[in-house]
């Protein structure tokens, strides 16, 4: 049974979070999100919240509503049910008092060509009401080099680094960023996750969707996977992962007993080469250890790994509906 | 959580004015523009002294032709192809992740294309003025008035035609009603009242005639039933033509507002 609706709170049960005095609101706070485009339903339902000094990640396959749902968040489009609230303020109806601290990446958005970098960035910062300085922009995104460039002749990952400028420019406390680093190399890539790091451990609210399992759990505090416009699976990397059972590996010599198996274990294959799946990795791991020591048998190869974020998103973002 | 301490926020018109001045920046970048924008109205004035024509009609006429035929050739067909290039190439929606409002990211884009239909009409005039064939106007409230409206008028039509448009290039075709249709029967090439009864009623509620009635009424006293008028009588004739100007530009404004398309068709 996977739950449907993140948990309100990010800490795992039974950590010791220090409780804040006064509780601090959601910078995003999303109940029970519909979008329909005629007959077909993008979003079914979906909520979730984001506070100050927090990552959330949406993934999901292609098609699983992630820019939908984003799409309401960022004003650009109404919900068909549900209510979306930014800084306590409806995206939509209220975009004036939202917009000023809303950073914005679209998954693909364009510039004009026949404008430098520079040109871009003032011409963008002449529209706020509290830019950052065009030269801070351009050393965040590490484009000081490129400034004299028009925009046409950028590579594309230059160009998403000054798509990226953009969004950062008017010092954001919520920032949606829709695929941040899709076509990007590694070096940019880890530029861009250092950038929303920083801004998150100034307080910043941060939404992102993204493909890639690893930007998840490098990146975010929770994550929601969605699937055919429903959150599937929500919560910490290790709570998501632990959805999934653990896996312990071993080949068995030739004539070597077979070791007993435990209750909580699911047998994959019996031997010689043995994979065994438990939700217990511990107790199992020290039953079988046990048996091995007292029988004097080797366990060749022996692998005993809880499961990873891939194998848990695997298995819920692909399954049928 | 503590609001940011904010300097004075920048006003509406600097905010406006420097996505305006990105927009001019890029027309001036593009050669080919800016040499017809000049060229244009300069063949315009120069082609009537080589006809050996000079009336005081002529003038008149030159001058309602100078502010007809830009702000329909120009200023509409250059802001239907300029708001359905940014949206195809995804600059308008870009835009509107930032702080201005809708409206104001499309007055801001159609600065530069009315910077330019302003500076024809002004070379014109001043071509005018120079070969003498500039009477003295009647009324100089009444077409400056009219330019204005028009131009607003202009705006509004092409973000709403930029609705039924779905790329730079089929707005050859799409502009076509208000360019070939709505600009034949204006009374830029030929008066109203030339036309049967009928056709002229219809002629008169489509959208650029009002602007030629008020210039010319303007200029010459002359309404388009060829009447003489002055003083109070002047405006009186006005409201007409003002009133179907408006009406046209809360028809347009509401199907912008309503149906204007931020992003491409997916």
């Amino acid at each position: 049974m996977h739950p449907s609706v993140a948990p309100a709170l990010p800490s795992p049960a039974g950590s010791p979070t220090p409780t804040p005095p006064v509780p601090v609101p959601p910078a995003v706070e999303v109940v029970d999100l519909h979008r329909r485009y005629g007959d077909f339903a993008a979003v079914r339902g979906i909520s979730f919240e984001v506070r100050p000094g927090e990552v959330l990640a949406l993934l999901g396959v292609n098609g699983a509503g992630k820019t939908s749902a984003l799409e309401v968040l960022e004003g650009l489009a109404p919900a068909s049910g549900g209510s979306v609230r930014v800084l306590g303020h409806d995206p939509r109806r209220e975009r004036a008092a939202v917009r000023r601290h809303l950073g914005v990446l679209l998954q693909s958005s364009g510039l004009p060509g026949d404008l430098t970098v520079t040109e871009t960035l003032q011409a963008w910062a002449g529209t706020l009401s509290a830019p950052r300085p065009v030269a801070e922009a351009l050393d965040q995104v590490q484009l000081t080099g490129r400034a004299g460039v028009r925009v046409r002749s950028l590579s594309g990952g230059e160009r998403r680094r000054l798509d990226l400028a953009l969004a950062l420019l008017g010092r954001p406390r919520v920032l949606v960023l829709d695929e941040p680093t899709t076509g990007l190399d590694p070096e940019s890539r880890r530029t861009v996750w250092r950038l929303v790091r920083d801004l998150v451990d100034d307080g910043a609210a941060v939404v992102l969707t993204t493909h890639h399992l690893e930007e998840a759990e490098e990146l975010a505090d929770r994550i929601a996977v969605m699937r055919a416009g429903q959150v599937v699976l929500a919560g910490t990397r290790e709570e998501i992962a632990e959805t999934q059972p653990a896996t312990i590996r071993f080949t068995l010599d030739a004539g070597a007993p077979q070791p007993p198996v435990p209750a909580a274990v699911e047998v994959v294959t019996p031997g010689p080469r043995v994979e065994w799946h438990t939700r217990a990795l511990q107790p199992v791991l020290a039953e079988l250890l046990a048996w091995a020591a007292a029988n004097g048998v080797v366990l060749r190869g022996l692998q005993a790994r809880a499961a990873s974020l891939e194998q848990a998103f695997l298995a819920v973002a692909n399954a049928a509906c | 959580m503590t609001a940011l301490a904010t300097p004075a926020a920048p006003s509406t018109p600097r905010r406006v004015g420097s996505l305006a001045a990105a927009e001019a920046r890029l027309l001036l970048r593009n050669r080919t523009a800016v040499v017809n924008s000049i060229l244009l109205p300069l063949l315009l004035v120069a082609a009537i002294p080589m006809m050996g024509l000079d009336t005081d009609a002529l003038g008149i006429d030159l001058l309602v032709t100078a502010a007809g035929v830009p702000l329909v050739f120009l200023t509409y067909y250059n802001l239907v192809t300029t708001y359905v290039a940014r949206r195809e190439d995804l600059v308008l929606q870009r835009m509107r992740t930032g702080e201005l409002t809708d409206g104001q990211v499309l007055a801001a884009t159609a600065v530069p294309t009315l910077l330019v239909t302003a500076g024809q009409i002004t070379l014109v005039a001043i071509g005018v003025a120079v070969l003498g064939l500039f009477p003295a106007p009647v009324d100089v409230v009444l077409p400056l008035l009219a330019v204005a409206l028009g131009a607003v008028l202009m705006v509004v039509l092409a973000a709403a035609s930029s609705v039924f448009t779905r790329t730079p290039e089929s707005a050859q075709i799409t502009t076509l009603p208000v360019v070939v249709g709505a600009t034949a029967l204006s009374g830029l090439f030929f008066p109203v009242s030339a036309l049967p009864e009928a056709l002229a009623t219809v002629a008169r509620l489509l959208p650029l005639t009002p602007v030629v009635e008020l210039v010319q009424l303007g200029l010459s006293g002359r309404t388009s039933e060829g009447e003489l008028v002055g003083g109070a009588d002047l405006w009186w004739a006005a409201l007409g033509p003002l009133g179907t100007l408006l009406a046209w530009i809360a028809i347009a404004g509401f199907a912008t507002a309503r149906w204007f398309r931020w992003a491409p068709r997916r």
